[in-house]
């Protein structure tokens, strides 16, 4: 069901929808939301090269547009695990290209990264307890160098946290749970002195190297594209502001572990909700920072197409997360951009155009 | 692969490979770039040992890839000015009009024996001080160099009878290279216009350009009349540098009929058909290096393999070159020309269905793996899987090409073959399926095989003919079967 092309400027991240990374160009980096009775449904900029944005039913995507094997997967994916947030759509993403349909690389770095989230949850969760007994002055160098993957460590361990829960005056049980809560929600983020970044702090360092990226090029390579590259660039640093002060905040929270157990209902819903604006924040970038990793090795030619294929699916802040309107200033850039802007395949006839895809797929090979 | 008979290390019945500093050339090609770039620096050194000589050989591609700027010496600015014609070390594009890496040697001996040993020295110091990617500096020392050594090279190759014994003792080393000694006059000619062909460089970067944009034809006019005025017969060098600095060389033809030669403009049709005709020969001889069996020679003559992809990247290139050109030569109504390019269209033509056609049973199809008899599934391979990708896309790809070569046919051939094989050997995984479904690995592992399969599919035949195969496929593992 096609309701027609709409003017784009969502208010919210939710009305913005979430990324999907999938294969076929035409639908690459579409989003997707909940919408009228909470039914899923897909919003597809410019279908023919035009302003705004179609918004399709999610379950009739398939009979508009002759998609790829490995998107007609992730779409049934999504249907059936009502799929909308981006840790859900990111997930079954993975799940997809983790069975090979967009290719074996993909499928290794889909393994790659599945495996890296569960030691990052691991990680995260030891760091934690060593941070909660600190706070409640239990520090123990016995425990550290059992390990917690020991017996004698974990014995340790429990031990220390229930004389912890006693500290916090609350039940060991309820101090677990509330511990994993905690690591659940902060293992994407990581924290603040954790030996390896987590993945949404890796995503905004990634960011700044792709809003540096395009400073350069624009600077160096003079064409049509150098505007839509310096747009890109101020798109970038905005997310990034936005980022750095969201992840600051988030990191002094969980260090005053002490207090959020204390105040818990309050406290643990204020993190959520940062963790959760993180991940909404840089929704969308790890496709174009890897995109533009990927173009590295390609000529300034195929470089500028790709700068114009990104200012395509650009993740423009919705209005209330931002004091700039980038929706209305984008259209000033839209000029340029269309007249050197890639073709992509003729989504009429159903012709895929292979490269275009294998291009795609390059990248999720790179950035799962 | 062939053997190398210098003597310098002794074991002449040896392969190349056995003589270098064992195993490096390979690891630089592995290490990240900061640390290449770091080695590169070190070797150059020590580079005038031969062994280290033998390993910046090997590693040429990475150090045209990466590009580290090099510490300059003289003998490098004294290449500036036909770098671009030189030989590139491996594949089958020669660049027009090119200048073999075997010249540089004897060139460098030439010059510093018979040029100007003071001036020499002075500019070699100038050299030493100037720091890597400063190419002013670089540019500024042969604005003094190039002349001098022009001078020195015609005198020494150009009046060969002369009586200047270490001239003739020279010569006489080289005695009986016809192609040495015509190459030696060519690179005068570019060290002749070095500056003029330095500031084009700029106006024709980054290379390859892709297409000729008013800017660039502007620069290349300017450049031109500024030849011309130095000499009409330099203008086909500067020319042969232009070309060279294009993705297609042979687009410059369209355009040099527009150009005003200046000085030159009497000489214009003798240059463009001097040009033209360079150009159909560089095709010839860049054909002559596919022998449709797969291979090229390489400029050793070591046979290299050509991978499907690749040989269709070759191929679309000679096309774009051949189309241009014989748009260009029906101006010169010479059917000698169509009969050449005809020809070199044929070797591209036996060089894809060497390659990419006939090739494909066993590049594609052999990766579905048969059902074992144990029932278990068979392990997925993942690099026979990608190996067997690319050589779909190549399939694909050749659909562009099959008008120019006439190889209709022969690829709805190949292509309905590989669909129908590819389906045979899907049903039959699918029908072993059950047996695998037990066990959550063994599933696991049969459904990746399916899938790739349905991959395989779906790159040679489509989306629309794959659906059915990923209905089956979603039925038999009912992986989102209603609950």
């Amino acid at each position: 069901m096609l309701k027609g092309a709409i003017e784009y400027a969502p208010s919210t991240f939710e009305e913005r929808g979430a990324a999907v990374a999938f294969t076929t160009p035409l639908l690459s980096q579409t989003r997707v939301r909940r919408g009228e009775r909470s039914k899923l449904e897909v919003l597809i900029p410019s279908l023919s090269q035009g302003m705004g944005i179609y918004v399709v039913a999610w379950k009739s995507v398939p009979d508009m547009v002759s998609m790829t094997m490995h998107d007609r997967y992730l779409h049934d994916l999504i249907v059936k695990e009502e799929a909308c947030s981006p840790y859900e759509i990111r997930r079954a993403t993975l799940k997809a290209a983790r069975r090979g349909l967009a290719g074996p690389k993909a499928a290794q770095a889909a393994r790659r990264a599945l495996d890296e989230d569960d030691e990052q949850s691991t990680l995260t969760h030891y760091l934690l307890i060593l941070s909660i007994l600190k706070a409640v002055g239990l520090e123990s160098p016995e425990m550290l160098k059992a390990g917690i993957d020991t017996d004698e460590g974990q014995r340790l361990t429990r031990q220390l946290m229930t004389r912890a829960a006693e500290s916090l005056r609350m039940d060991a049980t309820l101090l677990y749970a509330r511990l994993a809560d905690i690591a659940a929600v902060t293992a994407p983020v990581g924290l603040a002195h954790s030996p390896r970044p987590g993945r949404l702090t890796r995503g905004l360092n990634d960011l700044k190297g792709f809003r540096d990226g395009m400073i350069d090029w624009a600077r160096e390579v003079p064409s049509d594209a150098a505007p839509v590259a310096e747009f890109c660039a101020e798109v970038a640093q905005h997310t990034i502001a936005i980022g750095e002060k969201v992840l600051g905040d988030f990191h002094r929270r969980i260090e005053a572990i002490g207090p959020l157990m204390r105040d818990w209902d309050d406290a643990f819903i204020r993190v959520r909700s940062q963790a959760a604006r993180m991940a909404w924040l840089l929704d969308g970038w790890s496709h174009i920072t890897g995109a533009w990793e990927v173009a590295q090795a390609e000529d300034r030619h195929q470089q500028a197409a790709t700068v114009n294929d990104l200012f395509r699916i650009l993740p423009l802040l919705p209005r209330r997360e931002s004091s700039r309107d980038f929706v209305e200033d984008s259209k000033q850039v839209k000029l340029a951009h269309r007249r050197s802007v890639r073709m992509l395949e003729d989504w009429r006839t159903g012709q895929m155009d292979i490269d275009a895809i294998r291009r795609i797929e390059a990248v999720k090979a790179r950035a799962p | 692969m062939t053997g190398r008979s210098d003597g310098m290390t002794g074991r002449a019945d040896e392969p190349g490979e056995a003589d270098r500093l064992p195993g490096l050339e390979n690891r630089l090609f592995d290490i990240p770039e900061d640390k290449f770039i770091e080695v590169v620096r070190l070797l150059e050194r020590v580079r005038d040992h031969p062994e280290v000589r033998q390993t910046f050989a090997a590693i040429r591609p990475r150090l045209v890839q990466v590009r580290p700027n090099r510490r300059p010496t003289l003998k490098r600015v004294l290449c500036m000015p036909f770098e671009d014609v030189l030989e590139s070390a491996s594949g089958v594009d020669v660049p027009l009009g090119r200048i073999e890496r075997r010249v540089i040697d004897p060139l460098w001996r030439l010059v510093t024996e018979c040029g100007d040993r003071a001036l020499i020295d002075q500019l070699d110091r100038q050299v030493q001080e100037t720091a890597p990617g400063n190419l002013n500096a670089l540019r500024n020392v042969g604005r003094r160099l190039w002349p001098m050594a022009a001078q020195a090279l015609r005198g020494a190759v150009g009046g060969a009878g002369e009586t200047d014994t270490g001239r003739q003792a020279l010569w006489r080393a080289m005695l009986g290279d016809e192609e040495m000694r015509r190459q030696l006059l060519d690179v005068a000619a570019f060290l002749e216009i070095g500056l003029t062909v330095e500031s084009l460089k700029d106006s024709l970067a980054p290379k390859p350009l892709a297409a000729l944009d008013d800017p660039h034809v502007d620069a290349i006019e300017q450049a031109v009349q500024a030849v011309a005025r130095q000499s009409a017969g330099l203008v086909y060098y500067l020319l042969l540098v232009a070309a060279s600095r294009m993705a297609n060389p042979a687009d410059l033809l369209t355009v040099l009929n527009e150009l005003d030669f200046g000085k030159a403009r009497r000489e214009q049709p003798v240059i463009f058909a001097q040009l033209s005709g360079l150009v159909v020969t560089n095709l010839e001889e860049r054909s002559a290096r596919l022998d449709g069996a797969g291979y090229s020679a390489g400029p050793g003559g070591a046979a290299v393999a050509i991978a499907p992809e690749e040989a269709i990247a070759i191929a679309e290139r000679l096309i774009a070159s051949i189309d241009t050109t014989s748009a260009v030569m029906d101006v010169l109504a010479d059917p000698l020309y169509r009969e050449r390019l005809d020809a070199v269209k044929l070797s591209v033509r036996s060089m894809v269905s060497g390659t990419v056609l006939d090739t494909a049973p066993a590049g594609i199809l052999t990766a579905v793996p048969a059902p074992a008899a144990n029932g278990r599934p068979a392990p997925v391979n993942e690099d026979a899987q990608a190996a067997a990708e690319d050589h779909a896309r190549a399939l694909r790809r050749c659909e562009g090409l099959a008008g120019a070569l006439g190889l209709h046919e022969p690829l709805k051939d190949a292509m309905a073959s590989m669909e129908k094989g590819l389906m045979a050997r899907a049903q039959a995984l699918l029908a072993h399926y059950p047996k695998a479904a037990g066990d959550p690995d063994d599933a696991e592992t049969a459904e990746m095989n399916l899938f790739y399969a349905l991959r395989l599919l779906e790159l040679v035949a489509g989306p629309a003919k794959a659906d059915r195969l990923r209905t089956a496929i979603m039925a038999a593992t009912g992986e989102f079967a209603e609950e």
